[in-house]
């Protein structure tokens, strides 16, 4: 393949990976409280959807941007009440909210399949723009690319320094312990699925406002769940998160130029390029490591107490 | 006097039952692989359908998403139990469970689309529009400077394969060193794919940027970029406005009409029915304006000499990817060699994998 | 003020685990007509036609049955997973393999009889799908990857391998290029019972069904996985073969999947082509999480649950609902199964707030 499309590929590696690093940052933080949500393509399904409808009546792209958001916690929402309240198995929850969440979309998305919607558009930034090289990569994008380079150290400080951010972590390492000691372990977990769940939306709404203007069935194709194996891949780590989603974004982006290159590569096996890479990514990350930063109490629901 | 009066009731009920029989309407059903919403395909026929439920004494209806396979013969045999007189199926899969069906009821009309099996009972149909892709790249080799056009495409199925080929052909006739590049998605929705395969697209310095896929990512990517495209199934230049230079189009409205009228009055016929330009079932959109006129009239005056029938798409020399001569000069490639084709032509840089 | 007080059962009620699955039923149902209603879609018309369309004559109880037994085998083998905590999301990719599996004996082998080629098919059907459950099992007990992940990804790996087939290798000569392979000599292809659509492979079911009902209920193998299953800590604590019991598990589930695949390829389809999937490996999971492990629930539930989807082609028909909304009452029952089991587990009752 020509080097001379190294820079647009790692251009395209950023912007295709924007989605997936929203939704893995949202899953993070849900987990990191200790709930465990696999229902993430679902909700970015409804997310996307929410957005595009919200462009379409009120032509404001930044307030469908958050209204996509808003659909995702709501969402995200009914995972928390049949986890925290009715004590369900998260797992199987999770994986009905993504069979529910993929069906509602492409239901009630059906009316607006084939129609656009206003949207972002690629605005460089002033002055970084004229860097060379890093400028193309990172500085020629719609803003939700530059807002989502912002939302990983922001995360990082919360779950470090602030006192909402460590209880959020007590909650979801030493819950019991945690309740103990007088913390409302059920609100920080609600409050993981909640804005969790929005910053998935979120990670849906970029694929219907920016990556395209479009709504069709089946727009989120699996990103979900590649989402919810990033987390592991990034060992609960906002910083990580990023590396993995634009790795990932770029895998997606190569196979697609190699076969405009002229590969004689049948393109079916180019299109396993990204799921086996993440099969690997995840092998490598959870053998590697002992105590990979993965919650203690992930998954597990706690006991309602007398 | 009497006799009068029976005579008179029974013309009367008689009159009355013919009627009512005439009131029953026509049943006809359409069966689709994708839903209807996808823009494309599907949704193509289902204006046709649509078409025709306005016509007198007919009521329609479809199942969508319908997989190829049992679950498409559980639905054309529940169309069949159902009493529907006239049953489209549209796509390639269904032509062996259409035919179980078929012989089952022989007293319906089945029409299979894109295949080739036929039965007393039933015909298949498909539209040139491979005609129209022709046309599509002599607009695009016309407007290209790069000389490389970019297709993005679904699947490597005969159909596709055979647009790409009269597209390059069409390009090629205006332009002769004129190369288009191929990029297989390998789903006919995901704007989100479609869109980064076009960018892939130009990133290799493609300049015209065609598609055979539902929606229309890749024409937006054209209009960012700044570059031209070609639209497919619906005139798509309202989301790239810039950049869309022109678009086939399905026009199955007539088609349907014609056959429900011709099951209607007993003149069906159980043959192959392949209609393009001259029936108008496949066209193009009115070319942007960003087309200069002298092509525009070019590439309308080879749409009447192949509508006529004067001209033809794909008539020999004309050899493949690897050099060798598959059609022979001065001949016509026949009807079977189309529906079969899984070659690309010279000038195509792609697997057809 | 009143405030809900909720105390665990000391034993989960038995008789009203079913009421709780027909009450969560009832709502997801009574859910979905006012969705329906909302789009000015007749909701008493369309239960009605759901119903009729999947249980009101003879010929649609037997499309669900010949729809339920992919989804029976594919639930079998998932439940035997979930009954370790093993969550095996990738029946879909298994019935894949399963599928090419049985294809690649069909195509090498057209012209033995009848008796050497199905025989054949099983049996390389059972080992690939099995093969696909082992793998994500291998890379879950040696590299401690995640096998809700691993399992998923490698259900697309599997559709890709099979997309790569049918249009290189193996695609069919005659068949215009289309993405298909050739189809089946008649020794390859399970034939029908009678006069009906149904096809022997309902034996596989039932035979599947009493042998894994046996395996659970007098083999020690059996006992220990239930035993595990409840309590993985103490059972390794106690030395039950933890390793054994995951890859044992993995393997037979997926080797279940592949058999629904064999089915499919060789019965219905009488070809392999990529239309084979259509979502029998998650509807699986539904079915799995609802019966549980008893075999008759399971076969019970894979029956609604076929009838679910024949119903819903109904409704398509004659009231244009999108082919979507399947996917709606499927998530929905889960969902209101999962709320609805807290009644079963929990009791409430109201209390004052202290």
């Amino acid at each position: 393949m020509n080097p001379e499309l190294l820079i647009p590929l790692l251009a395209a590696a950023v912007q295709s990976g924007t989605p997936i690093l929203y939704a893995t940052l949202g899953e993070i933080f849900t987990e990191k409280s200790g709930i465990l949500n696999l229902g993430v393509e679902g909700i970015m399904m409804i997310g996307a959807l929410a957005a595009f409808v919200s462009a379409k009546f009120f032509g404001n792209p930044i307030l469908a941007f958050l209204i996509g958001g808003c659909a995702g916690a709501f969402l995200a929402g009914i995972h928390g009440l049949v986890c925290l309240n009715f004590q369900g198995n998260q797992v199987v929850s999770g994986l009905a909210l993504t069979i529910l969440g993929v069906g509602l979309a492409n239901y009630l998305g059906t009316p607006f399949i084939g129609q656009a919607a206003p949207g972002f558009s690629p605005t460089p930034l002033p002055v970084l723009s004229k860097i060379p090289i890093l400028a193309p990569v990172f500085f020629n994008h719609d803003p939700l690319v530059y807002t989502a380079y912002l939302i990983p150290p922001a995360m990082w400080a919360f779950f470090r320094y602030t006192r909402w951010g460590m209880g959020m972590r007590a909650a979801g390492e030493y819950p019991r312990a945690a309740s103990a000691a007088g913390l409302r372990v059920a609100g920080y977990r609600w409050a993981g699925v909640l804005v969790g769940g929005y910053l998935v939306g979120l990670g849906g709404a970029y694929l219907s406002l920016a990556y395209t203007h479009l709504w069709t069935n089946g727009l989120s194709a699996g990103r979900g769940w590649i989402a919810i194996a990033l987390v592991i891949f990034a060992f609960w780590h906002p910083g990580r998160a990023v590396i993995g989603a634009y790795l990932f974004g770029g895998v997606m982006a190569f196979q697609l130029r190699l076969q405009a290159s002229g590969t004689h590569i049948p393109s079916s096996l180019l299109l396993m390029l990204p799921y086996a890479l993440t099969v690997m990514v995840l092998v490598l990350s959870s053998w590697k490591r002992q105590g990979t930063g993965v919650p203690s109490a992930l998954g597990i629901n706690i006991e309602p107490s007398e | 006097m009497r006799r009068a009066m029976f005579f008179w009731v029974f013309i009367c009920v008689f009159a009355w039952g013919v009627a009512s029989a005439a009131d029953t309407p026509m049943k006809v059903g359409f069966v689709y692989v994708s839903p209807i919403g996808d823009a494309g395909w599907s949704y193509a026929h289902d204006q046709g359908r649509l078409n025709i439920e306005a016509m007198d004494g007919v009521t329609t209806s479809f199942v969508e998403a319908v997989p190829e396979g049992p679950d498409s013969e559980r639905v054309m045999l529940n169309m069949a139990r159902k009493n529907y007189s006239l049953i489209f199926a549209t796509s390639y899969g269904y032509m062996d469970p259409m035919l179980k069906v078929a012989k089952q009821f022989p007293d319906i009309v089945f029409m299979h689309c894109s295949g080739f099996k036929t039965a007393k009972n039933m015909g298949n149909y498909f539209g040139r529009m491979y005609q129209a892709r022709y046309l599509s790249g002599m607009v695009a080799g016309a407007m290209t400077k790069s000389k490389i056009l970019g297709y993005v495409a679904a699947f490597p199925i005969p159909e596709v394969i055979r647009g790409i080929n009269a597209f390059a052909l069409g390009a090629q006739s205006v332009n002769s060193d004129v190369k288009v590049r191929v990029v297989w998605t390998k789903t006919w929705y995901d704007p989100a794919t479609e869109k980064e395969a076009a960018k892939s697209l130009l990133d290799v310095g493609a300049d015209v940027i065609a598609q055979h896929q539902d929606s229309p990512a890749p024409q937006e990517a054209a209009q960012e970029k700044g570059v031209y495209s070609v639209g497919y199934n619906s005139d798509m230049s309202k989301f790239a406005p810039k950049s869309h230079l022109c678009a086939p189009i399905w026009n199955w409205s007539s088609f349907y009409k014609e056959m429900v009228e011709k099951v209607q009055n007993g003149t069906w016929k159980n043959k192959s029915y392949w209609y393009g330009l001259e029936h108008g079932i496949v066209d193009i959109t009115p070319m942007g304006s960003m087309v200069p006129k002298a092509v525009q009239k070019r590439v309308l005056a080879k749409k009447d000499e192949i509508a006529s029938g004067k001209a033809k798409v794909f008539v020999g020399p004309i050899k493949d990817q690897s050099g060798k001569l598959r059609i022979a000069k001065d001949t016509p490639a026949d009807d079977q060699e189309l529906l079969g084709m899984t070659w690309f032509v010279e000038g195509v840089v792609g697997t057809t994998q | 003020m009143f405030k809900f007080i909720i105390k665990k059962r000391q034993a989960p009620l038995v008789w009203s685990s079913c009421l709780v699955f027909f009450g969560a039923l009832v709502l997801s149902l009574a859910v979905s007509a006012i969705m329906l209603a909302l789009q000015n879609k007749p909701p008493l018309t369309a239960m009605v036609l759901l119903f009729n369309g999947a249980f009101g004559s003879l010929l649609a109880i037997q499309d669900c049955l010949i729809k339920a037994v992919p989804i029976f085998l594919c639930s079998l083998g998932v439940a035997i997973a979930f009954r370790l905590q093993i969550w095996n999301i990738g029946a879909e990719g298994q019935y894949v393999l399963g599928a090419i599996g049985a294809t690649w004996v069909a195509l090498r082998f057209p012209d033995l009889p009848w008796f050497v080629v199905l025989p054949g098919m099983l049996a390389t059907a059972f080992i690939a799908g099995g093969l696909w459950g082992l793998i994500p099992a291998v890379l879950k007990l040696y590299m401690r990857a995640n096998e809700i992940i691993v399992t998923l990804m490698f259900n697309y790996l599997a559709i890709l391998f099979l997309d790569y087939l049918v249009y290189g290798p193996w695609k069919d000569p005659v068949s215009f290029g289309f993405p298909m392979t050739r189809e089946f000599s008649t020794s390859a292809i399970v034939g029908k019972i009678g006069h009906t659509q149904l096809n022997w492979g309902i034996l596989l079911c039932i035979f599947s069904g009493v042998a894994i009902w046996i395996f659970f209920k007098y083999t020690r193998l059996g006992y220990e996985l239930k035993a595990s299953g409840e309590n993985i800590k103490a059972a390794r604590y106690a030395g039950l073969p933890y390793h054994r019991l995951v890859m044992l598990v993995l393997f037979l589930s997926g080797a279940l999947a592949g058999w629904a695949g064999f089915l499919e390829a060789s019965s219905t389809i009488n070809r392999l082509q990529p239309s084979i999937v259509v979502g029998y490996g998650y509807t699986a999971i539904v079915v799995a999480w609802l019966a549980r492990l008893n075999p008759v629930s399971i076969g019970i539930a894979s029956f609604l649950l076929a009838g679910l989807r024949v119903g819903l082609e109904h409704l398509q028909l004659d009231l244009q609902v999108p082919a979507a909304f399947g996917g709606i009452m499927e998530g929905l029952i889960l969902l209101t199964v999962l709320a609805g089991s807290f009644f079963v587990d929990y009791r409430v009752s109201l209390g004052k707030k202290s």
